[in-house]
């Protein structure tokens, strides 16, 4: 089934400039790569060599963190919203 | 124009720095003759909202605040807290103002930056022009496990206005060994996130990033902020530590906020419950506070190199006259600016330096190339 995928500033680079993506999927791990099949420059923006998720990309379905949920084992439907909120370092962000 | 503390380094106090006792507000308008009105009329309107009322503004009046890293962020913030009477305001920057901090930077003008006026010492002078009851002191100084104790001094809460996670890191660890409140705020583009961290109640910076700083490296130098979603965040920061000054803990949002104003998504998500196994606040390692994470030469933003301090105080006057023959020199009592010639092999390079001897290079980033550059016209 299809879900959305919200994008978040720092990885709209890599989805030319997509702010969401539609994807199918029955879980969250799916519907993730589903997300990189179709932007394969995400990969090391959001998993490690060995395949987990990255410690600073929080993933949250309709509000809930998806590590208290069943991580990338769980169930996603149709109406279900995938939110990524990276680390955002942007504060002053001048030149440092 | 009011003088500002000293700038540099070493200007905190050793001990811890106090600001100036509760004491009960003075309401009568009898008590202060020459002032044109009963001096807590400015604040008539927030006394007025039930929540806070008299008492809470003598809290306010009763705070000290230090906001970490007056830029965008950080000068909205200041901004609110001054004219809401939070009593002192510590606030900490390594910056100069430039031409491009003005679109979203609230508290500075052309002049700071035609002056490169060091941040801190820019908010300083503003602060007091919005509220001179307010007690502001400005630290120019790139905080470090050796000074941040010196500079935050006894700050009840601690506001996040960086740009980076090393400090953010070093500001988690610290925060959660002193058990003092933390409220994390970034933005990017039309989107930002904040989090209030309540060490030994919620989770903490690693609880929530884990313990592997940055990663996604688009910043705002490339991808722009918008000014409004910077003054969203830094209001919302600013909220729940008014909160947390008063004491109204269940009044305390305890959710990650993430919003995106452009798309108008706004989003309360349940953060993770403190990780009984967490570096910081499960195991109490403050690895950052050791300064075993922090490098002495760092790349800073898209085109430019921090050296961090040395330490070593700077004849601004002397080195302008033994620098002139390489290149263009600017200086004042805050910062020194030096444009290398092109003959001198410095071609597009422009150094910014401190009283502390901390340097900026500008136009390479190449740490090498910003070392020797430093050695070779300030001294290694």
């Amino acid at each position: 089934m299809s879900i959305k995928i919200l994008i978040p500033t720092p990885l709209r680079p890599f989805t030319g400039r997509q702010e969401e993506v539609e994807v199918d999927g029955r879980n969250v791990g799916e519907a993730l790569e589903g997300l990189i099949t179709s932007h394969p420059q995400l990969r090391n923006h959001l998993f490690t060599a060995d395949g987990k998720l990255r410690s600073f990309v929080n993933v949250y379905l309709n509000d809930e963190d998806i590590r208290y949920t069943g991580l990338q084992q769980t169930p996603v439907k149709s109406s279900d919203t995938l939110a990524i909120i990276p680390s955002i370092a942007g504060g002053c962000c001048c030149c440092c | 124009m009011p003088e500002a503390p000293n700038p540099g380094l070493h200007s905190a106090s050793a001990g811890p720095s106090r600001c100036h006792e509760k004491s009960p507000p003075e309401r009568q308008s009898g008590a202060v003759g020459t002032s044109p009105q009963p001096p807590w009329e400015r604040y008539s309107r927030q006394i007025l909202f039930a929540p806070l009322g008299e008492a809470g503004q003598s809290e306010l009046r009763a705070s000290h605040v230090a906001l970490v890293g007056c830029g965008a962020l950080g000068s909205a913030q200041a901004g609110l807290l001054a004219r809401a009477g939070v009593g002192c305001l510590t606030i900490i920057d390594r910056d100069y103002v430039e031409a491009s901090n003005l679109q979203r930077q609230s508290l500075f003008e052309e002049e700071d930056a035609r002056e490169s006026l060091p941040k801190a010492v820019a908010a300083a002078r503003r602060l007091h022009a919005l509220n001179s009851e307010v007690e502001v002191r400005a630290q120019v100084a790139d905080l470090t496990p050796e000074n941040l104790s010196a500079l935050i001094g006894d700050a009840a809460v601690i506001l996040d206005g960086t740009d980076n996670f090393e400090t953010r890191y070093l500001l988690n660890d610290f925060a959660v060994e002193q058990r003092r409140p933390w409220i994390y705020g970034a933005v990017v583009g039309s989107q930002g996130v904040t989090f209030t961290v309540l060490p030994e109640e919620t989770a903490c910076l690693e609880c929530v990033f884990g313990s592997q700083p940055g990663g996604m490296t688009e910043s705002c130098d490339t991808a722009g902020v918008l000014n409004w979603v910077v003054q969203y965040i830094a209001a919302v920061q600013v909220a729940e530590c008014v909160k947390l000054l008063v004491g109204a803990r269940d009044a305390l949002r305890r959710t990650v906020l993430s919003a995106d104003l452009w798309r108008n998504d706004f989003r309360q998500l349940q953060p993770p419950p403190r990780d009984p196994d967490c570096r910081v606040c499960g195991r109490r390692d403050f690895m950052h506070l050791r300064g075993e994470r922090r490098p002495h030469i760092t790349l800073c933003g898209r085109d430019s190199v921090q050296i961090h301090e040395h330490d070593r105080a700077m004849d601004f006057g002397q080195l302008s006259q033994r620098l002139a023959p390489h290149g263009r020199v600017r200086h004042n009592a805050h910062v020194l600016k030096f444009w290398l010639d092109a003959s001198s092999g410095g071609s597009g390079l422009e150094m910014t330096l401190f009283p502390d001897g901390r340097a900026m290079i500008k136009g390479t980033t190449d740490p090498a190339v910003a070392r020797s550059l430093y050695a070779r016209y300030i001294g290694s």
